[in-house]
C-alpha cells in the first residue's frame, strides 16, 4: 500500500531525515521518503499490519504535522499556500528589517570609531549605559517575535532529540540573548564595563538575514515548481453542463462521468469525453505536441485542456479530476518532483548526523578556547558562529531543487521523467535500443512508389488500386486508399469483392477485372510477371513492400507501401551516435527491411526477426555486456523491454501499457527527445554535483573558520553576524545554480 | 490593533526610559565610586572659597568642585616644553605656577563637604559625566575636550585618577608635547557628541594605591 502526504514544518534537511527515521521504525513500514523541496511524504506499508493513521501518527511523533494532498483545485491551493508563505516571511523580515537598522547602529555605530554615526546623549552606551542596553532590548523584542518560529521549531526539535537547523539558530541566537541580558543586569548593577558585552543587535542582525534567506528560498521553491503550476493553470476553471436542454456553468470539480458539455470556439475542453455532436478542430499540442489542430467529430476523444478552435461540441465526460490524461501528466511531473534521487542519499545521510555534530564541535571550541584563556564573551561569540554558519540547508536543497527544476524543464519540452532516480540513472545510458515500428518510422504505412507498365499512367493505377482496396481491411489497403484520399482521386465503385488470404484481393471495377496481391497471387494466377521481378527486388530491398497490380489478366503496374521513417529519427540518432553512445535497433521484421530502415537512419546495429517476446530478452543481452540499456518504444509489445531497461522511454502517442511501463514519456513522440533527455539528465547531474559539492565545502570551510582556526594563526574571527549573513547565502547560492538549468535549451 | 499596541507600547516604554532616572546608573556610580575615592583620600581635599579641591598624591595637580569645575596643574613642565601663554586661549587662565582649565557651575550652592559638592556637580551637569570602557573609568568633561577621570574601581585599576588635557591649544602656543615632564602624550579612543572617537591627548595618571 502506498500513501503520500504533505508534511508541514520541516525547515531542513534534518528535519526530512528524522521524518524518515521515525516512520521506518514503524512495523510494517517498508520504505519511506521524504522530500524537503516538495514537502511531500512516500511511504509504502504493509496494510494487513498497520494503516495510514499509524503513518500519520508517527510524522506528528516526529514533531510535524501532516496533510492530505487534495487534487482538486490543488492549482489554487497550492498557489495560495506558497504565496502567503512567501508573503507572510517577507512580512517578518520586513518587521526585522525596521527595527534591525536601528538597533544596528545604535549598537554598532558607536562602538566603531570609523563608522562616525552620532547617537542621542541619553542612549550613549558611555554616559548612559543602561538606556543604551534597554534600548537595544527593545529593538531586538519585535525582531525576536518575527523570528519566534525557530524558537518554537528549534527547541521543540531538541526536546524531540533531533536537533535541526533551527535548534543551531535558536540555540546561538539565545546564547547572545541570554549574555546580554546578564550584561544588562550587571550594568543596572554598576558593573558599567558590560557595556561593550551587548550582543542584542547579534541575535537581531542573524534572525533577520535568516527571514532574508528563508523568503528568498522560498521564492526559489515557488519558481523551482513553475512546470507544475504551468500544467495545471492548463485546465479550465468551469465547464458549461447541458441539463434538460438548458446551459449551466458550473466548477470543473463538480462534473462527473456522463455530463453532456458544451465547448464553444476557443473554449477549453475541461475534462476528458467522447464527442457525441458537432464537429470542430481541436489544438491537442499541450498533449501530443502536435502543433496541427485535430478534426474531431461525433465519437472522437477529446483531453481536458485542449482547446477547441473552431466549432461547437457536445461532448460525454468520461474521466474527471484526476483521472483525467491532463492530471496523469501532473501527477507524473509530481511524483518525479517528489522523488528521490539516489545522489541525495548522501545528503541525506550527512544532514541526519551534522547537527548533533555541530553541536558537539560548538560546545569543545567553546571550551578550548575558555581553557586557553579566552573571555567568556570571545568563547561565547566561537560558539554562537559555529552554531550559526553549521545549518545544513544548503545541503539539504542541493538535490531536490535541481531534480525539481530538471524534471521540470523535462515537463516543459514534453519529456515527462517519471522520478529523480530515472533522472539521474539516465545520463549514464551507453547503449540505446530503438523499437521500430511507431518509434523509428511513423507506423503507419504510406503508398511510396507507383511503377507503371504497358502504358497506364500512374495516377490511373493509384484510382484502380485505392477503388479495389476500399473494402479490405488490410493495414496496407488502408495506406493505398489514404494515399489516393491525399492526392484527391475519385474512388471508382468496386464489386464482386474477394479476398484471397496470404495473397491478395481480386475485384470488378466497372468492367475491369482487378487482381492486386503478392509473387505468389500472380503465379497462382498465372500471371506474366518475370519483367517486373527486377522492380520488386528493388523495392523489397529498400524495406518496402511491393504489390502488384493486374487488370485483365494482364500485369499494368505495381505498388509498394512501407512504413516511413520520422522527419528527426535520423537527426537524434546522429546526435547520439555523436555523444558517444550506441544505438541499436530492434525489430519483429526480416533482416532486408530492417536493415533498409537502419540504414536510412544511420544505425549500424540491427537485432531483426525478434519476436515481440524476445526484445526483453534482446536488451537483457546487451546489459550482460555490461552497459546501461535504454529502451525507447510505444507498443504493448515494447512494455517488457521497456521494464527490463535500465531506462524505458515510452513514446507519447503509443499505448498506456507502453507508457505506465516507461521511466520516461516523450510527449511530442520526437526523438530528437531522446538525446534531450540524456542532456537534461547530464545538466541536472552535473548542476547536483556541483550544489552538493558547494554545500559541503561551505560546511567544511565554514565551521574551522567559525571555530577560530584562522585566529589562532593571527586571521580574522568570523562574528555571528557574518556567520549569518554567509549561512543564508550559502542557501540562495545552491537555489540560484539550481535555477541556472531553467536555462537548458532542448535539442531540435 | 496589535500592532498598534505594540507601537503605542514601545514609545511608552522608550519615553519612560529617557525621562527615567532610576535607569542613570552612570549617575549614580560615578558619585559612589567617587566619594569611595575622597574617603579613602581625605587629606588631599581642601575646602576653597567656592567649593572643594581634590589634588593629586603630588599635589601639583588638582580637580576643583564647586563653583568652578576645573582642572589646576603646574605651569613650568610646559614652559619648560616651550608654551607661550600668551598664545593660550582665553578659557585656559595661567598665573605666574599654575594653569587651570574647567567650566562654571553656575547652578551651584555651597555644600557641607567635598563629597556633596559633587553630587551636586553631577546632579547639576550629568551630561558631563561619562563612563569611559576601556579603562574603566569614570570622567567628568570639562569642556574643549579636557577631562578629569577616576577609576571606578581603585584597587584593580593602576590609573585611579587621570588628568587629561586636549593637547591642540598647548601645541598651538608653542609646546612641544612629548616634552612636557610628567604628562604622556597619546593617543585616547573616547565619546565626542555621542560618537566613539580617537584622538590625541596629554594624561597625567595616578596610582593612590
Amino acid at each position: 500500500m502506498h500513501a503520500t502526504m504533505k508534511i508541514i514544518g520541516m525547515t531542513c534537511a534534518a528535519c526530512s531525515a528524522r521524518i524518515e527515521r521515525v516512520v521506518a521504525k514503524v512495523e510494517g513500514v517498508e520504505s519511506v521518503s521524504v522530500n524537503l523541496a516538495t514537502e511531500i511524504l512516500n511511504c509504502d506499508f504493509d496494510e494487513n499490519r498497520i494503516s495510514v493513521d499509524i503513518v500519520k501518527q508517527a510524522v506528528e511523533k516526529a514533531g510535524y504535522q501532516w496533510a492530505e494532498l487534495v487534487k482538486k483545485g490543488a492549482v489554487d491551493e497550492d498557489k495560495i499556500r506558497k504565496e502567503k508563505e512567501i508573503r507572510t516571511l517577507w512580512r517578518k523580515f520586513t518587521v526585522s528589517t525596521i527595527f534591525v537598522i536601528p538597533l544596528l547602529y545604535i549598537a554598532m555605530g558607536t562602538m566603531i570609531s570609523w563608522i562616525n554615526a552620532p547617537v542621542p546623549t541619553v542612549i550613549e552606551p558611555m554616559a548612559y549605559p543602561l538606556n543604551f542596553a534597554l534600548i537595544q532590548i527593545l529593538l531586538v523584542i519585535p525582531i525576536l517575535i518575527a523570528g519566534h518560529r525557530f524558537y518554537y521549531v528549534g527547541f521543540r526539535a531538541i526536546w524531540l532529540r533531533s536537533p535541526n537547523m533551527d535548534s543551531l539558530i535558536a540555540i546561538g541566537t539565545t546564547a547572545a540573548i541570554i549574555y546580554s541580558g546578564y550584561a544588562t543586569v550587571q550594568i543596572a548593577l554598576g558593573q558599567l564595563a558590560y557595556v561593550e558585552s551587548l550582543y542584542f543587535e547579534s541575535a537581531g542582525v542573524i534572525i533577520t538575514l535568516i527571514l532574508l534567506g528563508k523568503s528568498l528560498e522560498a521564492v526559489s521553491k515557488g519558481r523551482t515548481s513553475e512546470a507544475i503550476k504551468k500544467l495545471m493553470g492548463l485546465a479550465p476553471k468551469t465547464a458549461i453542463v447541458i441539463k434538460n436542454d438548458r446551459e449551466y456553468e458550473i466548477p470543473i470539480e463538480e462534473v462527473v462521468p456522463d455530463d453532456i458539455i458544451l465547448v464553444k470556439p476557443g473554449g477549453k475542453i475541461p475534462v476528458d469525453g467522447v464527442v457525441v455532436e458537432g464537429t470542430t478542430a481541436i489544438d491537442e499540442a499541450m498533449l501530443t505536441g502536435e502543433s496541427i489542430p485535430v478534426e474531431k467529430q461525433a465519437g472522437d476523444k477529446v483531453y481536458a485542456a485542449s482547446l477547441n478552435k473552431n466549432g461547437v461540441i457536445r461532448f460525454r465526460a468520461t474521466k474527471v479530476g484526476s483521472d483525467t490524461a491532463l492530471a496523469q501528466i501532473i501527477k507524473l511531473v509530481e511524483d518525479a518532483q517528489g522523488s528521490k534521487a539516489p545522489i541525495a542519499q548522501i545528503a541525506d545521510v550527512v544532514s541526519g548526523y551534522f547537527v548533533p555534530v555541530v553541536f558537539v564541535i560548538a560546545v569543545l571550541a567553546f571550551a578550548a578556547w575558555m581553557l586557553s584563556g579566552q573571555s567568556l564573551v570571545f568563547s561565547l561569540k566561537i560558539f554562537i558562529a559555529i552554531l550559526v554558519i553549521a545549518c545544513p540547508c544548503a545541503l539539504g536543497l542541493a538535490t531536490p531543487t535541481a531534480i525539481m527544476v530538471g524534471t521540470g524543464k523535462g515537463a516543459e519540452n514534453g519529456i515527462l521523467i517519471k522520478s529523480g532516480g530515472a533522472l539521474e540513472l539516465t545520463h549514464k545510458i551507453q547503449t540505446i535500443v530503438f523499437d521500430k515500428t511507431g518509434t523509428i518510422t511513423e507506423g503507419k504505412p504510406e503508398v511510396t512508389d507507383i511503377v507503371a507498365y504497358d502504358g497506364y499512367e500512374r495516377t490511373k493505377l493509384l484510382q484502380m488500386a485505392a477503388s479495389a482496396e476500399k473494402g479490405s481491411e488490410h493495414p496496407l489497403a488502408d495506406a493505398i486508399v489514404k494515399g489516393a484520399e491525399r492526392e484527391k482521386i475519385e474512388l471508382l465503385t468496386g464489386k464482386e469483392f474477394e479476398a484471397i488470404p496470404g495473397q491478395g484481393i481480386k475485384v470488378r471495377i466497372e468492367n475491369d477485372l482487378i487482381l492486386i496481391g503478392n509473387k505468389k497471387l500472380m503465379d497462382e494466377q498465372k500471371i506474366e510477371s518475370g519483367y517486373a521481378l527486377n522492380d520488386a527486388n528493388r523495392l523489397a530491398g529498400e524495406g518496402k513492400t511491393p504489390m502488384y497490380i493486374v487488370v485483365n489478366h494482364k500485369l499494368a503496374g505495381m505498388i509498394a507501401v512501407a512504413d516511413v521513417v520520422k522527419s528527426n529519427s535520423a537527426r537524434a540518432i546522429k546526435k547520439l551516435t555523436d555523444m558517444g553512445i550506441e544505438v541499436v535497433m530492434i525489430t519483429g521484421d526480416n533482416s532486408r527491411t530492417a536493415d533498409a530502415i537502419a540504414a536510412q537512419v544511420g544505425i549500424r546495429r540491427v537485432l531483426s526477426e525478434v519476436l515481440p517476446q524476445d526484445k526483453s530478452n534482446e536488451v537483457k543481452k546487451l546489459q550482460s555486456e555490461g552497459k546501461k540499456v535504454a529502451m525507447v518504444g510505444d507498443g504493448i509489445n515494447d512494455a517488457p523491454a521497456l521494464a527490463q531497461a535500465d531506462i524505458g522511454i515510452a513514446i507519447g502517442s503509443g499505448t498506456d501499457v507502453a507508457m505506465e511501463s516507461a521511466d520516461i514519456v516523450l510527449m511530442h513522440s520526437d526523438l530528437m527527445d531522446v538525446p534531450t533527455a540524456i542532456l537534461l539528465s547530464k545538466h541536472t547531474i552535473r548542476n547536483i554535483r556541483q550544489n552538493l559539492f558547494w554545500a559541503f565545502a561551505y560546511n567544511v570551510t565554514g565551521i574551522p573558520v567559525a571555530a577560530g582556526i584562522l585566529y589562532l594563526f593571527g586571521g580574522p574571527l568570523l562574528t555571528p553576524m557574518f556567520a549569518a549573513a554567509a549561512m543564508s547565502l550559502s542557501s540562495v547560492s545552491v537555489l540560484s545554480n539550481a535555477l541556472r538549468l531553467k536555462r537548458f535549451k532542448a535539442q531540435h | 490593533m496589535k500592532k498598534l499596541i505594540v507601537i503605542a507600547l514601545s514609545a511608552s516604554l522608550l519615553l519612560g526610559l529617557t525621562g527615567c532616572a532610576q535607569t542613570d546608573v552612570v549617575a549614580k556610580t560615578a558619585v559612589t565610586s567617587f566619594v569611595s575615592i575622597l574617603d579613602k583620600n581625605s587629606d588631599k581635599i581642601y575646602e576653597e572659597e567656592d567649593g572643594y579641591a581634590f589634588t593629586s598624591p603630588s599635589e601639583l595637580e588638582a580637580f576643583h568642585i564647586g563653583e568652578d569645575i576645573a582642572i589646576s596643574f603646574e605651569l613650568a613642565p610646559f614652559v619648560e616644553a616651550g608654551l607661550d601663554i600668551a598664545l593660550l586661549p582665553d578659557y585656559i587662565e595661567a598665573s605666574d605656577t599654575t594653569i587651570t582649565i574647567g567650566m562654571k557651575n553656575n547652578e551651584y550652592e555651597s555644600s557641607e563637604n567635598a563629597n556633596e559638592a559633587f553630587a551636586e556637580l553631577v546632579a547639576n551637569n550629568r551630561d558631563a559625566i561619562g563612563y569611559h570602557a576601556a579603562l574603566d573609568h569614570y570622567g567628568v568633561a570639562l569642556g574643549n575636550g579636557n577631562m578629569f577621570e577616576w577609576a571606578k574601581d581603585t584597587s584593580t585599576n593602576d590609573k585611579d585618577i587621570v588628568f587629561v588635557l586636549n593637547p591642540q591649544p598647548f601645541i598651538d602656543a608653542g609646546v612641544d608635547v612629548n616634552q612636557v615632564e610628567g604628562w604622556v602624550f597619546a593617543k585616547v579612543e573616547t565619546m565626542e557628541d555621542g560618537k566613539k572617537v580617537e584622538v590625541d591627548k596629554l594624561l597625567k595618571p595616578y596610582d593612590l594605591n
